[in-house]
Parts: structure tokens; sequence; C-alpha cells
């Protein structure tokens, strides 16, 4: 018996205990196939899934040393039944290969002819296929190669896409390296991405994504469409290229809800793409408006479904996928696989983490007492408004004031969920606000002056609080705000909290009413975050009022 | 020297030991204890025990028995040798049959003379798969087949397809089903014009004996033959590559043996999870017996086993009495209680040794009857007696192979299908690889091999009374012994994180099992999580908050995080806010002071009233003797009703409930009933024919009236009256007991007496009676 770190469940979820002195050598070997689920302080779980094999096996992994690497490290015997699951669905990959035939041009190519057959039978298959050229090859129309991968790995039988890419319109770009240089591991996930056309490189938040991006287009050399989440993460984009690259800010093009450029780099949001008139997407010819070399989707995890059909028929260009998880709350990971491409890099975690890249904000939530009267108007409260009277309760504002002064010199954000009290909070910090009616300009003016540090406070609510890049924040306060996604959350504390220049430690603040149903959502915060990893307190707000 | 011309005569010259082998070796012999030797010698003739014999022969001993049935009439061993020899087998297994042979007595005599036992002739086919003589068969073919050389001949000239087709029949069995009509250029028709075969009936041909000889001269008159059994891949492949060397083999076995280690660890797991879900809502058994599909669905989702390993598993902890009935459906038993708590090598073989004996079949459980119904797991259908015995008979097969051997399904069935051919031979092959599949799932076996720790299972099961006071115990390791010294130990202790879940890093301790199972739901097999709900349970059984912060404490490795304290202490603050309980009357009141007094006074102490608040009292009386007790204590209560208004109480003259009032008839209660004319002429009918009637009783004499006091001679008297009566056809007083048991009598005319009943008629009523003869107590004829 070894004493490995990991324990193997017959449900396919991997336990990995992080104290053991085998965990990073046991995470290095199982990262590359199984997707990480939870990461809590002593005990990791990661699973297995077909797509995270497959990913493996796109990556060059055989099913040997996955099997190899979970006996290595496994602590107590893995069930028999387990380990020839993992085989045979390894097994399942790249049976099937998408290669261009100079007479035929796309083909199907079979290294398996009776797959060949039990797939050519499939109804899901019908009108995708073409004739038949020989035993183990049948033609494919070349407007299907996208549609035919989704369907193949609905099948099981996930196509290995070999059939190349159309180089683009050829557009000089270089990286500007003055003063700083790639990461390694960036450079690592660039000749990741390039060695294998297409794909999604996995990084942290925070490590620098848009660099890879960058990297990608130098590389490329061609004229590049990026797809972004919204208008404020465009322009973070363009700013980073514009600096950290050979473009200039005329190159560089915005396609977004306000303005409609099309320019060799185009960055465009989803939220204009999937803009619907008449049953229409008008701006779809953006696709087709220049022959794009190169196409990037940030934050893949949330790609909009419309966007997966577009990139159907976007199969022949270059196409590289950036996020921080692969795992989508819609489920849709399958598409992101067919249609963006397989996992091309994971940054060994370990090592971006040791490298100082990312530091772990420390979470702290705060729990008032409610005065009688307000305890008294939550109790009478409609079942709908209770969660409202308990997060907007007056008896939070003294508290957030006594912690804002805690950290006095630093940046701090207090997050909002309702109007009247982002107000109340504006008027009793006597900051700014920004908010959804907020026009861009002046978010970008207020934002301009929090991260210059003249602005040392500021009241944000929902609608600004994901996806801003506000490297200098320290701290966030939130006091009210609707119980998200599980990553949104993971995402929005991400991005408040970057690491800070001199290293010093972000805070996040939930301030929370006690006894009420305030606690009960903190308390799924407080559970995921915990499983993202983050450090997790509670505290009584006397504390902060005395310390 | 004597022959011994009959088995009979053996058995007698046998020595006391020699017997006793025999009946060691078929004790069926023996049931019912033959009265004498040539009792025993019949019984080892009949038909039944020498099939049951020979089922027990391997295919190389079947051979040398056909060897010497091809020999007779006058087989001998030398013989025997000589001519086993030509097919490839060597003299000392050829004698070590026989000697096999011998003593099963289904060969008997001496080396120079051997007998078969008559019956074998009519229990096996014919010996060596050869046909009859060509004598035997038809003249025509005799004739070709005393000319060697033309038989020769014809049979190197037969066509292709036709030499095929002698082949195959040559191999044996030698009879061939015939297509008909036979088509003008089928070989058949080729080789039945020329003799070569036989037409037996209307579709069946067979190859004349001296036809096979000659295609089988090669191998002999036997054919070749299989003194070893089919080689296991395995083994070979290892010499292949060179050798692998048993260093490399007891890896191999390792290797086997931790796979199945964790596949016995994961079966007692499923088995768990399955009853548990049982236990949590039993599953009704159906009408026809059994577990319905739709239940073991249900199951199979709860826990996340799949069906098929449900159905197996639940079959087993059935057999193994750990899985009960009762009239609510299937649940676990008394006995799981104790399985449960059982260390974790001990829970797996006790399992591993019910499944190795039921006698079920689960893979049949989801399968179609001849009916077309589904059969359900749990069900009578799923019994299959033969079971057993063909696990022992594969498993005996995988026992002797040497560790670190591996075999696949069909390499088994092949073992198995010479080491008794007419067992598990052609077209009644054992469902290996149903055996195998459960066999895997339990862990009994792994990577195709018999894992170390099921092997002393095999041992176990043998005969018990063979060596009761367990003199000759060899010292064998137990399973559960083996089989833990693979198992992680179970742990004590366990982590618990920020985010409340709880891993149990290993398999955990009963006792942790049982405090986890309070305070934690679980979310995978080594996973839980604390929850507002766990807490509240283990609230609810008992822990105060203190408690559960002393269990977390003691087994947490880590220290208990923050979050686990402030939610132990968030539920424990709300546990029991709330109280709950009955009372059949309250009574309140604004003055706290009253309250007091009435809750003071001695006299009201009978109604137990209990103060819940400063204004509150509360009594398991109900409000009316409260209020009277109450009242009679000089207070001046007040009901008030569900939504706090006060009842008035006005005192009211008792009433009994109202009842409907009698309908009033419009005439006079008093006055005469109208009767109509046809019911009045009813009325008349009815009272002349009861009047004539009693006149008429009352004319019937004395002696016919009171019969029934004078018993038996009365009644012969009455019979010789009325036989006159019938043939004078005169009028008779017949007195009777009517159905009712009353004694009537009546004046008829006999008509006839027959079949037990006496046929008259009433002249006066112009009716026919017929009188049960046993009922008639008196007749006397009518005095005119």
């Amino acid at each position: 018996m070894t004493d490995g770190p990991l324990i193997v469940q017959s449900d396919k979820t991997l336990l990995l205990e992080i104290d053991h002195p085998d965990a990073s050598a046991c995470r290095m070997a199982i990262a590359p196939f199984a997707e990480l689920e939870r990461s809590p302080e002593h005990v990791h779980t990661y699973r297995l899934t077909p797509l995270g094999l497959w990913n493996a096996r796109a990556a060059g992994h055989d099913a040997e040393s996955v099997v190899d690497a979970l006996l290595r490290f496994s602590r107590y015997p893995v069930p028999h039944a387990l380990l020839v699951d993992v085989a045979e669905t390894m097994d399942r990959y790249g049976r099937l290969q998408l290669v261009n035939d100079p007479a035929h041009g796309l083909v199907l190519k079979a290294l398996d002819r009776v797959v060949l057959i039990e797939v050519a039978k499939s109804k899901k298959l019908a009108g995708m296929l073409g004739a038949k050229l020989d035993d183990d090859t049948i033609a494919v129309h070349a407007s299907e190669r996208g549609r035919l991968k989704q369907a193949l790995l609905k099948l099981g039988w996930p196509a290995e896409d070999l059939a190349g890419y159309v180089d683009g319109e050829a557009h000089a770009i270089d990286l500007a390296e003055d003063g700083w240089k790639l990461r390694s591991y960036q450079q690592e996930a660039v000749d990741g991405f390039w060695a294998g056309g297409s794909g999604v490189v996995v990084l942290p938040c925070g490590a620098g994504k848009t660099l890879v991006g960058a990297a990608a287009m130098a590389t490329a050399k061609a004229t590049t469409l990026i797809l972004v989440t919204n208008t404020v993460a465009g322009r973070q984009w363009k700013r980073e290229l514009v600096a950290r690259t050979s473009l200039t800010e005329d190159e560089v093009g915005e396609y977004s809800g306000e303005r409609k450029e099309i320019r060799p780099v185009t960055i465009a949001t989803y939220q204009v793409l999937t803009t619907r008139r008449g049953g229409v997407f008008p701006h779809l010819d953006l696709f087709g408006a220049r022959d794009w070399g190169l196409i990037i989707y940030d934050e893949v995890h949330l790609l909009p479904a419309p966007i997966f059909r577009f990139t159907a028929d976007l199969q022949a260009r270059r196409r590289l996928g950036l996020t921080a998880t692969l795992v989508r709350e819609d489920g849709r990971e399958g598409d992101v696989f067919s249609l963006i491409g397989p996992k091309r890099y994971d940054a060994p975690w370990k090592d971006i983490e040791s490298q100082g890249w990312i530091a772990p904000a420390e979470c702290v939530e705060v729990r008032v007492t409610l005065t009688d009267e307000e305890r008294m108007r939550y109790a009478v409260a409609e079942p709908e408004e209770r969660y409202r009277v308990a997060a907007t309760a007056r008896t939070k504002l003294p508290v957030v004031r006594a912690l804002v002064e805690r950290h006095i010199g630093d940046q701090v954000l207090v997050i909002g969920g309702y109007i009247d009290q982002l107000h109340q909070l504006g008027e009793y910090l006597d900051a700014p606000i920004v908010q959804g009616s907020t026009t861009n300009k002046e978010r970008e003016r207020l934002f301009d002056a929090f991260r210059s540090g003249e602005l040392k406070t500021l009241v944000i609510s929902k609608v600004g609080n994901f996806s801003i890049d506000l490297p200098e924040a320290a701290v966030a306060i939130q006091v009210s705000g609707s119980f998200g996604s599980r990553q949104e959350e993971a995402q929005r504390l991400g991005r408040v909290l970057r690491p800070k220049a001199d290293g010093r430690q972000a805070h996040f603040y939930t301030v929370v009413a006690r006894d009420t149903i305030d606690t009960e959502y903190a308390a799924h915060r407080q559970r995921f975050l915990a499983e993202q990893g983050y450090a997790y307190t509670i505290i009584d707000a006397d504390d902060v009022h005395s310390g | 020297m004597v022959r011994m011309s009959t088995l009979a005569d053996h058995l007698r010259a046998l020595p006391d030991d020699g017997l006793a082998a025999l009946i060691r070796l078929r004790p069926d012999l023996v049931i019912p204890l033959p009265s004498d030797l040539s009792a025993l010698a019949v019984r080892a003739q009949s038909r039944l025990s020498v099939a049951r014999a020979l089922d027990g022969l391997d295919r190389f001993t079947v051979e040398v028995l056909d060897a010497v049935r091809y020999l007779r009439p006058d087989p001998s061993l030398d013989a025997v040798l000589a001519l086993t020899a030509q097919g490839g087998a060597g003299p000392a297994r050829v004698r070590a049959a026989i000697d096999e042979l011998r003593a099963l007595a289904l060969v008997y005599g001496s080396d120079h003379a051997l007998h078969v036992v008559g019956t074998v002739d009519e229990v096996m086919a014919l010996p060596a798969g050869l046909g009859r003589t060509a004598a035997e068969l038809d003249p025509a073919a005799a004739e070709l087949a005393a000319d060697p050389a033309k038989l020769r001949r014809t049979v190197l000239g037969a066509p292709p397809a036709a030499r095929a087709v002698l082949d195959r029949l040559a191999a044996g069995p030698p009879l061939g089903a015939l297509a008909t009509p036979l088509a003008d250029d089928s070989p058949v028709r080729y080789l039945l014009e020329h003799h070569l075969l036989v037409r037996v009936s209307e579709d069946t041909v067979e190859l004349p004996r001296e036809m096979a000889l000659v295609l089988r001269r090669d191998a002999g008159p036997l054919g070749q033959l299989h003194p070893d059994p089919p080689p296991l891949a395995g083994p070979d492949d290892a010499r292949a590559q060179g050798g692998i060397g048993t260093r490399a083999l007891r890896e191999a076995q390792k290797k086997a043996d931790r796979a199945g280690a964790g596949q016995a660890l994961e079966a007692v797991r499923q088995t768990e999870a399955l009853l548990e879900a049982l236990a949590e809502e039993p599953a009704a058994e159906l009408r026809t017996g059994g577990l319905g599909v739709r239940d073991l669905r249900r199951i199979s989702r709860a826990t996340g086993v799949d069906e098929p390993t449900a159905a197996l598993l639940l079959e087993v902890a059935h057999a193994a009495g750990i899985l009960g009935d009762d009239e609510t459906g299937f649940l676990p038993s008394t006995l799981y209680d104790g399985w449960q708590v059982a260390p974790l090598a001990m829970r797996w073989r006790m399992l591993a040794a019910a499944w190795f004996g039921m006698p079920r079949s689960a893979g049949l459980v989801g399968q179609r009857d001849d009916k077309d119904r589904l059969i359900a797991a749990l069900s009578p259908e799923v019994e299959r007696l033969g079971a057993p015995a063909a696990r022992r008979a594969l498993f005996d097969v995988l026992a002797d192979l040497p560790e670190g051997i591996a075999a696949t399904a069909e390499e088994l069935a092949a073992v198995l299908a010479w080491r008794s051919p007419r067992r598990h031979g052609r077209n009644r092959s054992l469902p290996v690889a149903g055996i195998l599949g459960e066999a895997a799932a339990l862990g009994f076996t792994a990577l195709g091999m018999l894992t170390s720790y099921a092997r002393p299972l095999l041992a176990e099961q043998a005969d018990p009374d063979e060596d009761p006071l367990g003199v000759n115990d060899t010292g064998a390791p137990d399973a559960a012994a083996v089989l833990d010294a693979l198992l992680p130990p179970p742990v004590d202790a366990v982590l618990i994180q920020a985010d409340l879940s709880v891993v149990v890093p290993g398999p955990a301790e009963p006792a942790l099992a049982a405090e986890l199972a309070l305070v934690a739901d679980a979310e995978s097999a080594n996973a839980l999580r604390i929850t507002t709900t766990s807490v509240r349970r283990a609230l609810d059984a008992g822990y105060s908050a203190t408690d559960l912060h002393a269990l977390f404490a003691r087994r947490s490795r880590t220290p208990v995080p923050q979050a686990l304290t402030y939610l132990v202490d968030d539920v424990a603050r709300r546990h029991g806010g709330l109280r709950a309980g009955t009372a059949a009357a309250y009574l309140r009141s604004e003055d706290e002071s009253l309250v007091a007094e009435v809750q003071a006074d001695r006299r009201l102490a009978a109604l137990g009233l209990r103060r819940l608040a400063p204004t509150v009292l509360i009594t398991a009386t109900p409000p009316a003797r409260l209020l009277e007790a109450l009242r009679a204590a000089g207070y001046a209560p007040v009901r008030e009703d569900a939504t706090g208004a006060a009842v008035l109480a006005r005192p009211k003259a008792r009433r009994a409930p109202a009842r409907p009032a009698v309908t009033v008839r419009r005439e006079d209660p008093l006055a005469m009933p109208l009767l109509s004319p046809a019911r009045l002429g009813g009325v008349v009918e009815q009272l002349r024919r009861g009047d004539a009637a009693a006149r008429a009783a009352r004319r019937a004499p004395l002696s016919v009236r009171t019969a029934t006091q004078n018993g038996t001679n009365a009644h012969n008297d009455a019979m010789v009256v009325l036989q006159q009566a019938v043939r004078d056809r005169a009028r008779v007083w017949v007195g009777y007991v009517d159905a009712h048991g009353s004694s009537m009598s009546r004046l008829v005319r006999p008509v006839s007496i027959g079949g037990g009943y006496l046929r008259a008629e009433d002249e006066r009523t112009e009716t026919q009676h017929t009188f049960a003869l046993h009922r008639i107590t008196a007749a006397e004829l009518e005095t005119t």
C-alpha cells in the first residue's frame, strides 16, 4: 500500500490532500486530465470527465500515463472498473480525424473502420457527410466542419481536427518588450496554442491572459478579431495592446454598441454581436468583414450560445480561447471543446502562485446586529422584501465607515446592490458613485481617478463590479448584492483584487446582518469562496469598531 | 484364470477399502442402502448412476473409455495402449485413465479382459464419434467396405465438396442431417450414390465405421486424442516474451489483488448504500415476488450504482441475510446492523461467500422470461439451482492457475469443456462471461485473475464434514485476513474545511461513520458536508452545541474552521427557539396577578395548570370542565372562540337534540283499512284452504298424527300400507315430517313409490305431492 496524497473515488472524483508532501507532484500529474472542482484549504476535489480526458489526449497524454498517475498517487486500491473506464474513454478520441484531402477537400478519415460505420449510420450526422470515398474515408462539406465535430462529440467519438487553417490577411504585429518580458508560462501557452492551431488556454485570473492574446497575435501576424464580454473590457484590451505591441491606436478598432469601427485588429463585444433585430443578427457580417487570421475569445466560459453558432462556420480560422476555468454554468463545455478547440495549455497553478503573480485575498464576513426596530421591520417584511430589508439596514453604514477608516491610505471599493443604499453610502462616506445610469465617459473618468490614486474610495453598483480592471483596489467592501453564480463571484473578487505591486494583502469584506436571510446568502458565498481557496473569517461588527 | 463375467462378481472380489473407495466416488450407490452386493452391482449399472459417473469424467478419460468400447469384444489394456498411442497419448496417462474408470466401476476385469459396464452404451453415443459398421447399415456399403483397395479409391476419388462432407462426418459425430429434396449436384447425393454414406432415415445419413477409419488413418481410429487441457494464452505469452520470472508473476498477482481490493471495498460500500436507501424507503414486494423495476431504478439513481450491479448486490445481500423483507417490503434485516459495524474485510467475505453459494443467477434480472415478462430482482425467476456448482467448476479452473496468470472467458470455457465435456461441452456451456462479470464486480477476481484473498473462500466452501475437528487444518490464511492486509486501515479522524466539507481520508471506522452520518450529509464516498440541516439533526438527536464543538475538535485532524464554529452556534442558538406542545385548554388574562392567583389556588390543583407566560396558563383539562371548576372556585371566567372573541354562555334549559316529527296521517288512524276486492278474494281462498287442511288433519287417525313416537316399526308398517294403497289406488292418510321438522298429515292417493320417494295426488287440491320416504312416519288407509 502506498501512502499517496490522492483518494480516487468510484464516482470519478479525486480528492487531493494538499498538505501531503507529494501533493504538488500529484497535482502536476493529474492537472492535464482532471478538472479542479473545488480547492478549499486541505483537500482539493478534481473530477475526471470524458472532456477532461479527451483534452488530455489532445495534449498528447495517453491512457497509460493517466492510469499510471492515478495508481502512483492513490492512497488506496483504485477500483478496477474505474481504470477500465478511463482507458476506454480516452481511447475514443481521435479514432476519427478531419483532414484535408488534396483531391476531395475536407474528409472524415477513420483509424478504426467500425467507428466510421457506426457514426455514418447515426441520424445526428444526416446531411453533414458526403460521398463515401473508400472504406475509411467519407467526404465532408466544408461548411459542416464545426457542426460535424459537435455531433461527433455528442456521439462520444470526438474527432481530431487536422484539416488546417487559412492564414488570413497578413498584418505586422510585434510585441513591444520594453522593460518587461513575456513570462515563461505565457510563452509556453502561446507555443502550445500555436502548435495545436486552435484551442483554449486556461490561466487563473491575474495571470496575464491579455498578454497571451497579444503574443498569439504577434505570432500569427495577421488581422485579428477579439471578442470580449463588454465595452469596458474591450477598452482595457485596446489599452494593453497599444502599450504592449507595435499596434497603434488607429489600428485597433472598437465594435460595440457605441462605435462600429472595423480595423486590422477589431475588438467586439459579445453583446453587440448577439443583438437581434427582427429575428436576425445585424452585426454578423463582422465575421466576414475582413479575412481574419485569428479570432480571440476572451472569457470563453461566458461565451453566449449564438456565438457558438457563428463559430461553427469559422472552423478554418485559427481560434484562441482564453479563460480562467473551463467549467460553464450552462454545461456547454462540449461546444467549447469541439468549436473553439481542446485545452492547449493549463498553467501549473503552483508555479504561478509561487512566482507571486496572484495573491489570494483575505475574505472577512462582518456581522452586524440589527437594532430592535430594524429587526421588527425585517420580521414583518414580505418574503420577497426580506433580503432587501436586511441587506440595506442602516446599521451597516457605521461599520462600512469603520472599515474604510481602518484601511486609510488604501484604495477602497464599496459594492452594493441597491441604488438607495448606494446613495446613502455615497453621502455617508462622501464618495462618488458608479451605477447603471452612469455614462461610460463618467465611468472612465472615475475609474481613471481611482487608478491614479486621486480618488481613494469609490462606491459602485453591481453593473460596474465585474469585468473592470482596478488593480489598485486593495480593499473591497460588499454591503449588498444578489447571490451570483459560482464563478461570477470568484471572478469579481479576482478582478477587483489584483496582486499588489508591494505584495500587500488584499481584503474583501462582506457586511452581513446577523440572523437574517443575509447571513444565509453569505453562507453560500462563504462556501464557494472557501472552495476557491480564499481564506475566510467571520468577525463581529464590534470588533471592527473597537479594532 | 477364471474370467469374471459380472460386475457383481467383481464387486464381491474387491477388498473392503476398494468398495469404500467406490462408494466414496459414487455416493449415490448407497442411497438408499442396497441389501447386498448384487443389488449394489445392479445400481452401479443403472442408467442414472452411470450417467452421473460419466458426467465427472474429463475429455481424455472419455476418450480412453471410447477406446475400450471400440476394442470390444476383447479389449485388453495392451490393445488400448496401442490404439491410444496412435492418437498421441502416452501410456502413463492412459493407464491412469483406465485406473480412474476402474475405480468408478465403469470398467472392470483384468488387464487382459477389460469389461465396460453395458449401460455406458445406453448413456453415451457411439464410441469415438464413429458410426456403425457398414454391415449393420447397408449391404452395398458393406460390399464396398469389404474391399479396402476399392474403398480407398472411392474415398480418394470423391470431389472436394464431397470430401469436405466426409471429413466432417469422419471427425464425428457420424450422423448428418439431410436437406430434402436433395439437389442434383449435392455432394451428399454423390456420396450416397457411391455408398460412402448410408441413408438411415428420411433426413439422416450415417458414415459407416470403415469409411471413417480410412479417413482417420493419420491419427488412428480414435482420431486426435486430448490428454491435456487446452493451454491458456497467459503462460504461453509469457514464454514467448522470453519467460516472465516468478517475480514478475508475483507482481502481476499483486497488481490484481490491489485492483480487486479496490473493487471489494467498492462492492461493500455500494451494498451499504443500497441497503441504506432501502432502509430509508423500503421497496414493496411485487405480487409475483421480487423487487419492481421502478424501485430498482429509484435505488440505483439514489445511490449511483448502475442497475445490473445494484441487482447483483441486492441479490447477494439477500443471500447473505442482511437484506430481509416484511410486510412493508424489502429492507435491511437485523443482521445488517451487525454487518455494518464489522471490519471491512469480514463484511466483504460475508458477501463473497453468499454470492459463491447462492443458487441464483443475478444476471437474469432485467431479461425477459419465456412469457416475455421482465425478470425482477429478488424474484423466484432468478433462482438457478445449478449456479453454485457452475461457479465452483469455473473457480476450480481459475484456482488451478498459478498466481499472476490471467485467463479470458473463452479460455476458461474451453478448459471447462475439457474437464467435463458431458457437463460443459458443446451446447451446454456455462455462462462463463456472466459469472466472471459478477466476480469482477465483487472483487472476487481482478484483471482476469483470482484474487489471493478470494482463494481461501474456495477452500472454505469444501465439505466441512470431511474434517469436523479441524485436525488437518493447514493453517491456510482466512480470506478476510488476507484481504484485510490489502485494505486501507480504517481511519478515525477527518479533515474539516472552511467550505464545511468533511473529508474522510479512508474507510471510516464504525464509530466515526455513525457520528458522521448524524452530523453531516454524504456527498460522495469520502466526502461529506455539514449543513444547517445536518447540524439541526444532530441537535435534535440530543447533541448540544458544546458536544458538537467537542466532536469536531476530537475528530478533526486540522483546526476546526471558524465557519463551522459559527454555523453550529448559529443553528444551536435558534434550535428550540420555538416550542410546540399540546394543551386541551388555555387560560389567559391581562391581569398577571389574577393569573398567579389562579395558579396558586389549591382547589384548582387537580386541573394541572401550567404557566407559559405571565398572562397565560394551560391545562390538559377540556375547556368545559375548566370553566366549571373555575366557577365552582368562585372565579368568573369567560369562554373565547378560536378568534379570541368571547363566547356568550347564557344558562339554557336542557334539551334533547331535535328529531323529525311523526308524519300526520290524513285518515282516521283507527278506521278500518280498506281492502280491494282482489285482495279479499285471496284472503278468503287462503282461509278456506287452511280450514280444509285443519279439518283434514283433525280427521286423520290418531295413529297417523302421533306416529312420530312409534319409531321404526311404524315406518315399516307405513311402507306396507302405502305399497298396498298404490296397488289398490286407495286413499291413505300419510303422516310425515316436513322440511321444517314439524309433523304433518295429509290424505292422498298414492300413485307410485320409487327412488326413495312416494308420489301421490291430493284430490282435494288437485296437486301432486312428493314425499321423501324417510320422512314418512305413518300411513293408514282411509276408513270410509
